[in-house]
């Protein structure tokens, strides 16, 4: 239980805009410069203020994935993460993969391996992956359920997630040597 | 799984396409309502009750009111808008009495999300806690009424039955022969109780509502992650005494809906929000906590039931009471209760039965629709029993069933015939027993030897019936056009919310006016101002339904290409056919025109033109439907039933309780494969939901009534970690006469019977016969030190909540 | 969110402390995993939070022979999961390390936010524990150092003052010859809390440690039953006398997670496990 006359100078604060801060960042390849309240987190920045929807909110509270971004090259929950975090981070969210007018590999197997349903949880799971094979682009079945189990999808039962991981793997190996 | 694996003699029905939507949703185009961000939206934020049943002794908003930034505050003291599907026992906000921990109190609207929490916690209530009901033999012992004006409540009458002066919202029966009788003559009766506790939908997009309520007229437009938008417009125009015309209702993408986005959920609180914030749109987002304790959930399921039968194993009784814990308001619940009557002694044919339901309030959040529909939760009762009776009887749990199981001739308890045109279960059980390698059940020998080394292996299976669960006269209506070059775009009445509706229904276009598929479109983001009626998207009803409807509306099409054509082609429209995008004439098929020259109307080399642009629609109403007698229970529910069965073979380490599984084999008489891809993402999510339901998943409440596991924290579902080594999916294809290409629904069925099977897998792992789900490692080792053959909710420590 | 907090991200030591000392309702963020959780749920009110990561101090992860391993406070808890030092030296901690949360979590939580929490059922201090680690403690009086048995004092509490900061916790070099394990129960294989988790040690000499989580308001050493098991001969039978020993040492409470009885006989199978499998890699090298 919150104590309400502890928050009593908050009114004051939003008044003042005293603790604004400024952020820099390159989000998709493109720098990012904006004033932001501290409070912010990095998924409400990305989707509020940059109006990138493709990253979901579903539990707030980094246990469902669906808020998963590429910061600095690790697939992070963007949801409990401040966004002045970010200041100096290269990130990367779900439309940023798709390049040159073209869906990347990964993004293809998703769609011929029916790796999705309701399609919610998708960008979460996409960015998780993308961020596995950049880093081990050979990975073994327990590699990819230890580095997407942090995702949950209500839909799919999760095999055809891995089957789309796997054969994009592969393609990725062969086709972009 | 090689989805090209499947073939028929159709040139579009049984080919595996991708999902239509699919690159939307890869590239973070597709658009869910929680992204949707209208000018001059206004964030609601609510109050819930912190108390299971409490009195409201007073609200003090003045604070909140007073917060810049705050544009609307409201009670419940201030509003009397009813909300009820088929019991008006809801307010849209609590007043006076609270009936569950999570019951909405007080709401706002304000600039932001976070001035709205922040008025949110200004607010003061007063509350004078009283004793709730907490289960539901409080419940039944009838002390305290949750609603105590249950004998006024407004209901669907002739169908749904509230008791007297009780906690029972709906009592259902049915009756079949004489089952005390039958009972009396059998060679063993066994009398067992199954429990379940209640379980989330877990959708990854909470139900996220935004509502603009025109202040000057009687218009309400909703955006609403919804999967029953025409259910959604009736019930909010019945709630504000409006017409439905009044009311446009939008669904973009919807994030995961499994039953409960089915009805009305937040709607009429974002109603109210933007009429007292004069007209602005209101955005709604749940929380993932409000998620659970606030919005409806499966309800928890106690199941006593008595079977009698012969020493060969012929079942001759059967007599069940279902006793549903359904929280506070009636919802969906009441109509799971009554499905678990016509549903509720499983595929089987036996000469006695008979089945009671109580839908039954308690001081808990309500229940209302789930994946299954009731079904997972009588078939942990029917499919253990049947299993507990194979042991007592010493015969192989398979022949037991296969002696008992439904067949052409057969009858189920509300008298329907079965038919060859029904599907088979029995071709189902042979199936998944064949792909396990059932040899029948270990020795008790064998069990020792295993047991030495800590782990057990266990085989099971369970069979499974499910029924579309909806009104007699349930109906659904397609649009279709043509574009001028010859394209197809289709409206429904159905939301695809990742059941592949859009694209199944774009096959089955393309099959009947032999086009491309990437010529067909399913029109997504239904709104009710443009899109023709749909029931409700739900009980597996829709390939069966709309495909029939969207069959209609291509010949309905072809029909019209085929007047205009007979006119320029100087024939007569019984001598045409189409093919290739193409009416031509069936003896010289040179004598042709192509789609697009007719799509808009025929032109004249002259210039003038006949025809016009090509519509057409498809209707489809269920057919030969009835209620059913209340006392007898007799009637005809079922438009189709898809059978179906499972086997799971598992590992059990008797030290931790872990269960393992290791492989799950479910088949489904589906009839015909339309997509088998889709059909594969079926049951591979309802075969892990199911293992959520049989070894994970259960909400737990405090003594007072409390939601103890509101989060992922600890209220989990399974992760890639958890689910099986393998699924195998097996389609039986015993045709539907009626159903489209022989088609029958399976949305539901990889869910139903898959804790049945795995908790007859325990069984045969450790000797033990456990009543009460989830078969969490918990209980699995308590249950083992128990040292009981049989272990009941009791045995494993349960909190409330579970029985 | 209610809180309304400044946020500030030092660059030295000093004024890390010194912003800590000065403003109340102040709290240190690394990963934040923790923190924002207590935040978003309202359970915290906070008017300033000190971002660490920019502090040099807080990054160090280093392993020198003979002297051991030092874990800075804004070390990630998959950088421990990578380390082959770790893997080697001390795999009860990486087993740990590996085990906690989801991959997606372990990218941004830091080993010492686990300890700092304080929570009961965190997985990485059984494992610290039986390492004998120690913590490092910067604060407006200067340094100090505190063994990590001595810095839970309760559930979500530590010895941790008004000003004080974590700057890094620091385990001895076991030496050859030791052997650790981690093992732990939980409601699924996917993330979840530890319903319990015990990690148990065998050091060169043959002494045995054990540390386990879940079971009591904070992580335990279990020194009392270390010196019973330490009076007799480590073998099978030894093992199988823990194992119902234990269940003398701990007190575990029923809750949401699990109940008394299931921690209680977890913990006895988990040690049972735990030390089975270190006897027996013994005797295998024997």
């Amino acid at each position: 239980m919150v104590d309400h006359k502890e928050c009593s100078l908050l009114d004051e604060h939003i008044a003042s805009n005293q603790r604004k801060v400024s952020l820099t960042c390159v989000v998709n390849g493109v720098e990012i410069c904006d004033t932001i309240d501290p409070t912010m987190t990095l998924l409400h920045f990305l989707r509020d203020r940059l109006k990138l929807f493709g990253t979901k909110e579903s539990c707030g509270e980094g246990e469902c994935g669906a808020c998963t971004v590429i910061m600095n090259g690790k697939a992070v929950t963007s949801c409990i993460i401040l966004a002045i975090e970010a200041d100096g981070a290269e990130i990367l969210t779900v439309e940023g993969l798709a390049k040159d007018g073209r869906i990347s590999i990964l993004q293809e197997e998703f769609i011929s391996e029916d790796a999705l349903q309701c399609g919610f949880c998708t960008p979460g799971f996409l960015m998780s992956t993308r961020a596995l094979l950049d880093r081990n682009p050979d990975p073994s079945e327990e590699e990819i359920k230890e580095a997407l189990a942090g995702n949950l999808c209500r839909c799919t039962g999760y095999l055809p997630i891995l089957k789309a991981v796997k054969k994009a793997a592969e393609r990725e190996r062969k086709e972009l040597k | 799984m090689d989805h090209s694996n499947y073939q028929t003699d159709y040139k579009h029905v049984g080919q595996p396409y991708s999902r239509k939507d699919a690159q939307k949703k890869v590239t973070g185009q597709a658009q869910y309502a929680i992204d949707l961000d209208l000018p001059g939206m206004l964030y609601g934020k609510w109050l819930l009750s912190p108390h299971a049943r409490a009195k409201i002794l007073s609200i003090d908003t003045s604070a909140a009111k007073a917060l810049p930034g705050v544009k609307a505050v409201i009670t419940g003291e201030e509003t009397d808008i009813l909300v009820g599907l088929y019991m008006q026992d809801k307010l849209a906000m609590a007043k006076g009495e609270t009936r569950y921990q999570g019951e909405v109190v007080a709401a706002v609207a304000a600039v932001d999300l976070q001035t709205a929490e922040k008025a949110i916690s200004l607010i003061k209530v007063d509350y004078e806690p009283l004793k709730p009901v907490l289960d539901v033999d409080e419940a039944l012992d009838g002390d305290i009424l949750v609603h105590e004006d249950i004998n006024e409540l407004k209901h669907v009458e002739g169908v749904f039955f509230p008791q007297k002066d009780s906690n029972i919202a709906s009592l259902n029966k049915a009756k079949r022969g004489d089952v005390d009788k039958a009972l009396q003559e059998a060679d063993i009766v066994v009398e067992s109780e199954f429990s379940l506790p209640a379980v989330a939908h877990a959708p990854m997009e909470t139900h996220v509502t935004i509502v603009q309520a025109d202040p000057y007229s009687n218009r309400i437009v909703v955006w609403s992650s919804a999967q029953s938008p025409f259910a959604l417009r009736q019930m909010l125009a019945h709630s504000f005494k409006i017409s439905e015309s009044d009311i446009e209702v939008n669904i973009p993408f919807v994030g995961g809906a499994f039953g409960g986005k089915a009805g009305i959920h937040l709607e009429p609180l974002a109603t109210l929000l933007s009429k007292a914030a004069n007209g602005a749109p209101v955005k709604l987002i749940p929380t993932r906590e409000e998620e659970f304790n606030q919005l409806p959930t499966r309800a928890g399921m106690r199941g006593h039931i008595i079977t009698g039968a012969k020493k060969d194993g012929k079942i001759t009784a059967v007599k069940v009471v279902y006793d549903w814990d359904s929280g506070a308001y009636a919802d969906y619940g009441v109509n799971v209760g009554k499905t678990a009557v016509y549903s509720g002694i499983g595929p089987y044919d036996i000469e006695n039965a008979a089945v009671v339901s109580k839908t039954i309030y308690t001081n808990k959040v309500f229940s209302t629709a789930y994946r299954g529909f009731g079904h997972l939760e009588t078939h942990w009762t029917i499919e253990r029993q049947m299993d507990i009776i194979s042991q007592k009887l010493g015969i192989d749990p398979l022949d037991l069933r296969m002696k008992n199981l439904l067949e052409p001739g057969s009858r189920t308890i509300s008298g329907e015939l079965i038919s060859e045109s029904s599907g088979s279960v029995k071709d189902c059980l042979a199936a998944v027993v064949k792909e396990i390698g059932w040899t029948g059940r270990k020795t008790e020998e064998e069990r020792r030897k295993e047991w030495a080394t800590g782990k057990v292996r266990g085989k099971g299976f369970a069979v499974l019936q499910k029924a579309p669960a909806m009104p007699a006269n349930t109906s659904t209506s397609v649009i279709m056009q043509m574009t001028g070059d010859g394209r197809v775009k289709m409206m429904i009445g159905a939301i695809d919310y990742g059941q592949g509706a859009n694209t199944t229904m774009a096959q089955i276009a393309a099959q009947e006016l032999d086009l491309p598929i990437d010529r067909v479109e399913v029109v997504e983001n239904l709104s009710t101002q443009t899109n023709p009626y749909d029931w409700n998207t739900v009980a597996s009803k829709y390939t069966f339904m709309g495909g029939n409807a969207v069959i209609r509306a291509s010949r309905d099409m072809l029909r019209q290409m085929k007047d205009i054509a007979a006119q320029v082609l100087h024939s007569t429209a019984d001598h045409l056919a189409h093919g290739g995008g193409y009416i031509y004439h069936i003896h010289n098929p040179e004598r042709r025109i192509a789609y697009e020259q007719l799509a808009l109307g025929y032109q004249y080399p002259d210039g003038s033109g006949i025809g016009g642009p090509l519509i057409s629609h498809g209707v489809y109403m269920a057919d030969g439907l009835t209620n059913l007698d209340h006392e007898t229970g007799q009637g005809k529910p079922a438009l189709v039933w898809t059978f179906g069965a499972h086997a799971v073979d598992l590992e059990v380490d008797v030290e931790t309780g872990s269960i393992t599984i290791l492989k799950v084999a479910s088949a489904f008489d589906i009839g015909q494969v339309i997509n088998e891809k889709l059909i594969y993402g079926q049951i591979c999510g309802g075969v892990l939901q199911g293992l959520g339901s049989a070894i994970l998943e259960g909400y737990k409440f405090s003594p007072d009534n409390r939601l103890l596991n509101p989060s992922f924290t600890d209220n989990k579902i399974p992760t890639m970690k958890d689910m099986p080594i393998e699924v195998v999916p097996i389609y039986i294809e015993n045709p539907q006469k009626n159903g489209p290409y022989g088609a029958r629904g399976v949305g539901e069925h990889p869910m139903i019977s898959v804790p049945s099977a795995v908790g007859n897998a325990v069984y045969d792992a450790l000797g033990i016969n456990f009543h009460v789900l989830p078969l969490s490692p918990e209980a699995i080792v308590l249950g083992i030190l128990s040292g009981k053959e049989s272990i009941l909710c009791t045995d494993v420590n349960c909190l409330p909540g579970c029985y | 969110m209610l809180s309304r907090f400044k946020y500030l991200k030092p660059h030295n030591l000093n004024e890390a402390v010194q912003y800590l000392e000065k403003e109340e309702k102040s709290f240190v963020l690394a990963g934040g995993t923790d923190l924002m959780i207590l935040l978003r749920r309202n359970l915290i009110n906070a008017e300033h939070i000190v971002d660490i990561k920019g502090l040099p101090e807080m990054a160090e992860f280093e392993f020198i022979d003979g002297a051991g391993l030092t874990i800075g406070a804004s070390v990630v808890v998959n950088t421990v999961v990578d380390s082959e030092v770790v893997k080697t030296k001390y795999p009860a901690l990486h087993q740990a390390s590996a085990s906690l949360a989801s991959f997606l979590l372990r990218n941004r939580a830091t080993v010492v936010g686990n300890i700092c929490n304080a929570s009961p059922g965190a997985d990485l201090p059984p494992a610290l524990l039986v390492y004998d680690a120690v913590v490092n403690i910067a604060g407006p009086q200067g340094m100090r150092q505190v063994p990590l048995h001595e810095f839970f004092t309760g559930v979500k509490r530590t010895v941790l003052q008004r000003g004080e900061l974590v700057i890094s916790v620091q385990l001895p070099d076991p030496g050859d010859g030791d052997k650790s394990i981690y093992l732990r129960q939980a409601r699924l294989r996917g993330h979840d809390l530890a319903t319990v988790g015990v990690a148990s040690r065998i050091k060169p000499d043959g002494k045995v440690a054990i540390g386990i989580c879940a079971v009591a308001p904070t992580p335990l050493r279990l020194f009392a039953l270390e010196e019973k098991i330490n009076e007799r001969e480590l073998n099978q039978e030894t093992v199988e006398w823990a194992a119902e020993e234990i269940k003398q040492h701990i007190h575990p409470i029923t809750d949401v997670r699990s109940s008394a009885q299931y921690r209680l006989q977890m913990a006895s199978v988990l040690l049972k496990r735990g030390l089975s499998h270190l006897i027996t890699k013994e005797d295998n090298h024997g």
